[in-house]
């Protein structure tokens, strides 16, 4: 492999991962069943799933309703349609839910990392303020330096 | 005067941000885990019973053990109606039944869905003002900082001063 490449490829790499810690640890890190939550929520709730189930039911209802050369299988008032909302709607629940926890799951993540940041931030920020003070402290002594040494000339 | 070393402030130190990692990274595997941001402490350390059961009950339906039973249970139960010999056939095709049964979950579903999002924005107003307060005591250091270097910048002044009535 030529150099070129090598770097084109670590950089691939790191443009795939998270900067974010929380964020790679929540997404970078998730366990199987975690990737599959996550793939499934944003599967269902998407416009091309609601296109899909319309044309679906669209499709379902003509079949059943007006006369084409298929066999009706569910005529009118569509019992096993109703089955078929119903248990759409039987796993869209759980499936909510799932998305539900990791996002809250993630919001206490996140939280946790601000407490950890907060404490870093402000042990650097009295870090600072102690700096100056000496600054302050230095300042003085040149100050009081410089008035001895004008008081000793007497001028 | 020797020139100081490169100082860098704590919270950019290499090593302080991969222990803040491997702490997360147990509190991410470990929910049981004590809460570091007050929060976090008030919302799960300090939920009431009914709060406590409300986040146990979105927990278990909204996993994959709950998804897998209940997807088999369908299979067996649309099985024995069609297929099952030695038993009776208590709810035949259309399975008006098995119907009842799902609506029934996906009634109670919907309610624990907006007790636990109704949580969730509980969360969300409480961690707001927790930040109003922290953006409070930010304010204060700053302008401690700012009285500070003022102070210093008086100084200086002064210095200049002293050195300009000096005679050349």
């Amino acid at each position: 492999m030529s150099v070129e490449s090598a770097v084109t490829t670590a950089r691939e790499r790191l443009a795939s991962q998270h900067k974010h810690p929380v964020n790679q640890l929540f997404h970078d890190e998730a366990t199987l069943g975690e990737r599959v939550a996550d793939k499934a929520a944003s599967g269902i709730g998407s416009w091309w799933f609601l296109g899909i189930q319309s044309v679906f039911i669209a499709i379902w209802i003509s079949l059943n309703t007006f006369e084409f050369l298929t066999h009706k299988w569910d005529v009118y008032p569509f019992i096993l349609l109703n089955l078929a909302f119903t248990i759409q709607a039987a796993f869209t629940g759980p499936v909510l839910l799932l998305s539900g926890n990791r996002q809250a799951q993630k919001d206490r993540l996140r939280l946790e990392h601000t407490a950890e940041v907060a404490e870093t931030a402000e042990k650097a920020t009295l870090e600072i303020l102690e700096e100056i003070e000496r600054n302050t402290v230095a300042t003085l002594q040149v100050l009081e330096h410089l008035r001895k040494r004008r008081a000793a000339r007497g001028t | 005067m020797t020139q100081p070393a490169v100082h860098v402030p704590a919270s950019m130190r290499a090593e302080v941000k991969s222990l803040i990692v491997h702490r997360l990274r147990r509190a991410h595997r470990d929910p049981d885990s004590d809460h570091k941001h007050p929060v976090n402490q008030a919302h799960y350390d300090e939920a009431t019973l009914g709060e406590r059961l409300a986040d146990q009950l979105s927990g278990a339906l909204g996993s994959w053990p709950f998804i897998i039973t209940q997807t088999s249970l369908m299979i067996v139960w649309v099985y024995f109606n069609v297929w099952g010999i030695f038993i009776a056939h208590w709810d035949p095709y259309p399975f008006i039944l098995l119907n009842l049964v799902l609506s029934f979950q996906a009634t109670y579903a919907g309610p624990i869905v907006l007790l636990a999002g109704n949580r969730q924005s509980q969360k969300d107003r409480i961690t707001l003002e927790h930040a109003a307060d922290e953006s409070d005591k930010g304010e204060e250091h700053i302008t401690r900082i700012l009285t500070e270097i003022r102070k210093n910048t008086e100084l200086t002044l002064q210095i200049l001063g002293e050195l300009e009535a000096e005679p050349t």
